[in-house]
């Protein structure tokens, strides 16, 4: 009983935006439904599931990161290399394939690193540092391929297409990731520190709290899943394209703050961004469904970022 | 319990503590005083780990220690209560307490309940009623304090330090927190207490040790001083000396600004004040009893809901700080970080930045002419700095309010109203404040000064304001000035 009790207090007062959010959902999802009687259909909902898949995954990472109070602008450039090494290197060679999916992985914790040891030894801000390091991958990206690169082997496009239970293996595989990811922030010391890292960065020096392994392990998250995220990009795509990832900056960041995360740090959670993932999804979904062009998601997405920080501020004010 | 020897510490370009020594013993609660700048707070950090001695030795629990890191000190037995707390105010009581150490269970993940259970258990020792569940943000001040003091219990604490601890906390949260440490030291822990305020010394004290300028003076029994040597040993001058002479007193000067039944929702009803040029006046009363509202209305800073303000033969229903400013007022706040101060950037720039038209030159900045007008000011007021483009954040509490002063010293024609002038601020620097504030009001400007320091308003005041609970209950002229009549004033039940 007391549980349920601390459980619904929990959800109302520090996760109070979990629950506009999944209201929204749901506002829209009936408004999608009465417009159009293909929305409705169980294909279009794995369909919109399986497109949020690298969105999910870019935001996963952004989430802890912005947690810390920091922020991964490289993460765009990153999916764009990641995906341009996975599909070159293959070539069409599954066992290339193999070497390729680890290459790319340790490229992505490799920049992770990167952006935290710089903003920990050169003392520049993650903003500027990952903006830095956003543009030297875009470049790297273009020296390697200025066109769509190499070739997945047979069958590789499972990945995207393919079922586990019913739903989409990308959908499964994001659900998967992010609760492990919730349970780590909630059970696991250094999720904490996370948290406290980002509330008062000197408080949490002071008490002697890992900041060198909190922002390392964020950021080197954050980069490993923009290189995940670029795995199941690819699978869709079936070649890596130099500009694939360039969007996800931005829209990697829509999510995590919809979703109840503070852009100072300190506060919010991953289940809040996977909320925020399935609301943008949807909406872009709705409007494709209206027949509004691309160009009209981003003027949406970009106001959707500065109304959802508005009303987080109004929020925390008001605590 | 804690012995230092010959500890030296230098910073780039100064000396920080210069051969000092401490001895504190277990089960006593040892006072640590001296003027800001007399290293107690770098002492504090090389107790605590946060930074290393560069010469000297110190012996903790009967060894000889060398901690590299604040986790190696803390591990030994040593908590410092710093005054702005380390507190997470997103995470909850009970995750707080335990942040660093947490309760593990169930494939060694952290165990919620656990957590709570022995939170809850903490601060049932201490007798405090606090949710553990809480977010820390939504204590009071009070309630935190008691939340970092549980944060010591969680490991068998030998040393606790608590630098200015009485800064936030005001009349029964003294006496609560005095009486949780002097049972944590019936419990043999040793305790070093720092504080501008003299009277919890002798009121909480055991022993008292006293630096000035990163040196080492004396270390005596409390019991074998009094108010006055204490003082004297600091500053090496007496207290009396501390307030400049007061304004003649048969005079009538004239009223420069008037507020007529001027109410802010909620905290202040109907209060009528004048202030006169050429005085310091005081609002007194309790924390909380609506002083900074009433000053906030005058200034227009928040909007009064009934009254008006009367300045320079003006009369205005409805004031704004940019009006204000254009009539002659100027208020320093009593938060000076948050609300005051640029404090990444230098002092020239701090001290222009409410009159950057008298530095500028048909819209340009005159970057030579605003260093010049700080060169001068640094003067006039005696800021201790680098120079004018010496960092506001480095220099000490008192001589950052010395160029909030100067600066708004420069825009205030009629009125300054300043509150809380000497919070935070060692014993050296009040003086020179006062002697400030006095000049002010003798160059014609009417000074209000809002202070819950009983001393400093019957010391400096030439006329008090009495409030309580958002009401004005009294005014006191100059030969009224009384601490007896100011507190039944400040705490009596109805408005007479």
């Amino acid at each position: 009983m007391t549980t349920v009790a601390s459980t619904f207090t929990f959800l109302t007062k520090r996760r109070g935006g979990l629950l506009t959010v999944i209201g929204l959902i749901c506002v829209l999802a009936i408004f999608g439904i009465v417009m159009s009687d293909k929305f409705g259909t169980a294909s279009n909902a794995s369909n919109i599931l399986e497109q949020a898949t690298p969105l999910a995954l870019v935001s996963l990472g952004q989430t802890l990161v912005i947690i810390t109070g920091g922020i991964d602008l490289s993460v765009g450039s990153l999916v764009s290399l990641a995906s341009v090494l996975l599909s070159g290197i293959t070539a069409g060679d599954p066992t290339m394939m193999y070497v390729a999916l680890i290459t790319i992985m340790l490229v992505g914790i490799f920049v992770g690193l990167i952006n935290a040891g710089a903003s920990l030894y050169l003392g520049v801000h993650p903003l500027i540092v990952t903006l830095g390091t956003g543009a030297i991958l875009q470049g790297v990206t273009l020296l390697y391929t200025q066109t769509p690169i190499g070739k997945m082997p047979k069958g590789f496009d499972e990945l995207a297409y393919g079922r586990v239970l019913g739903l989409p293996i990308g959908a499964v595989f994001t659900i998967a990731a992010f609760v492990l990811t919730a349970v780590f922030m909630r059970k696991v010391p250094l999720g904490r520190y996370i948290y406290a890292t980002g509330d008062d960065a000197l408080g949490a020096q002071l008490m002697g709290l890992p900041r060198t392994k909190v922002l390392f392990f964020a950021y080197g998250f954050c980069g490993l899943m923009a290189s995940v995220a670029a795995i199941f990009l690819v699978a869709r795509l079936g070649a890596g394209q130099p500009y694939t990832g360039q969007n996800f900056t931005l829209t990697s960041i829509t999510p995590v703050v919809v979703g109840g995360t503070l852009l100072s740090g300190g506060r919010g959670g991953v289940m809040g961004t996977l909320m925020g993932v399935y609301l943008v999804s949807l909406l872009n979904n709705l409007l494709n469904f209206m027949s509004l062009s691309t160009h009209y998601q981003l003027i949406i997405q970009g106001l959707i970022v500065i109304i959802a920080v508005s009303v987080y501020v109004e929020n925390k004010k008001r605590v | 319990m804690l012995t230092i020897s010959n500890v030296s510490k230098s910073f780039p370009g100064v000396k920080a503590l210069s051969d000092v020594r401490l001895e504190v013993k277990a089960g006593e609660v040892h006072a640590l005083v001296g003027e800001n700048g007399a290293g107690k707070s770098t002492l504090t950090r090389i107790i605590a780990g946060v930074h290393q001695p560069d010469e000297g030795s110190i012996e903790f629990d009967g060894e000889i220690v060398h901690w590299p890191s604040p986790a190696a000190a803390k591990a030994a037995g040593i908590h410092v209560i710093y005054q702005e707390f380390v507190l997470f105010p997103n995470l909850t009581v009970a995750e707080n307490i335990f942040l660093g150490h947490e309760r593990r269970g169930f494939l060694n993940g952290i165990d919620h309940s656990r957590t709570r259970q022995d939170a809850a258990d903490l601060l049932n020792r201490l007798g405090v009623k606090i949710d553990p569940d809480a977010l820390v943000a939504e204590l009071s001040v009070a309630d935190q304090q008691m939340v970092e003091i549980a944060k010591a219990l969680v490991h068998k604490v030998k040393l606790l330090i608590l630098d200015e601890p009485t800064a936030v906390i005001a009349g029964h949260e003294v006496e609560l927190l005095f009486g949780r440490l002097r049972a944590l030291r019936d419990d043999g822990v040793a305790i070093i207490y720092i504080s501008h305020r003299l009277e919890e010394i002798f009121e909480l004290c055991d022993r008292v040790t006293v630096f000035k300028d990163g040196q080492f003076v004396a270390t005596e029994a409390v019991a074998a001083m009094t108010h006055d040597t204490l003082v004297s040993l600091m500053v090496g001058r007496n207290m009396s000396d501390l307030f400049p002479a007061k304004a003649a007193v048969g005079e009538t000067r004239p009223v420069v600004l008037s507020a007529t039944d001027v109410s802010v929702k909620g905290r202040v009803y109907k209060a009528n004040i004048e202030l006169r040029a050429g005085e310091i006046t005081a609002l007194s009363g309790m924390v909380g009893a609506g002083r900074t509202e009433l000053a906030m209305a005058l200034f227009g800073g928040l909007s009064m809901t009934s009254g008006q303000i009367t300045i320079g033969g003006e009369t205005f229903r409805k004031m704004t700080p940019s009006r204000a400013i254009e009539k002659g007022i100027g208020l320093l706040t009593e938060d000076r970080k948050g609300q005051g101060l640029a404090m990444l950037t230098d002092v020239s720039t701090n001290i222009s930045a409410s009159d950057l038209g008298s530095v500028s030159q048909s819209g340009w900045l005159n970057h030579s002419k605003e260093r010049a007008i700080a060169a001068a000011e640094i003067e006039t007021y005696r800021i201790a700095c680098r120079g004018p483009q010496g960092a506001v954040l480095t220099m000490s509490g008192g001589n950052q309010q010395k160029v909030l002063v100067a600066r708004w010293a420069r825009t205030s024609r009629k009125v300054i109203i300043m509150d809380e002038p000497t919070r935070g601020v060692d014993v050296g620097a009040k003086a020179e404040i006062y002697r400030i504030m006095r000049q002010l009001a003798d160059k014609g400007l009417a000074v209000l000064m809002i202070s819950s320091e009983m001393p400093e308003v019957i010391g400096l005041a030439d006329r008090v304001f009495v409030m309580r609970e958002g009401v004005i209950t009294g005014e006191l002229g100059p030969d009224e000035i009384h601490e007896q009549r100011i507190i039944q004033l400040a705490t009596q039940k109805r408005a007479s």
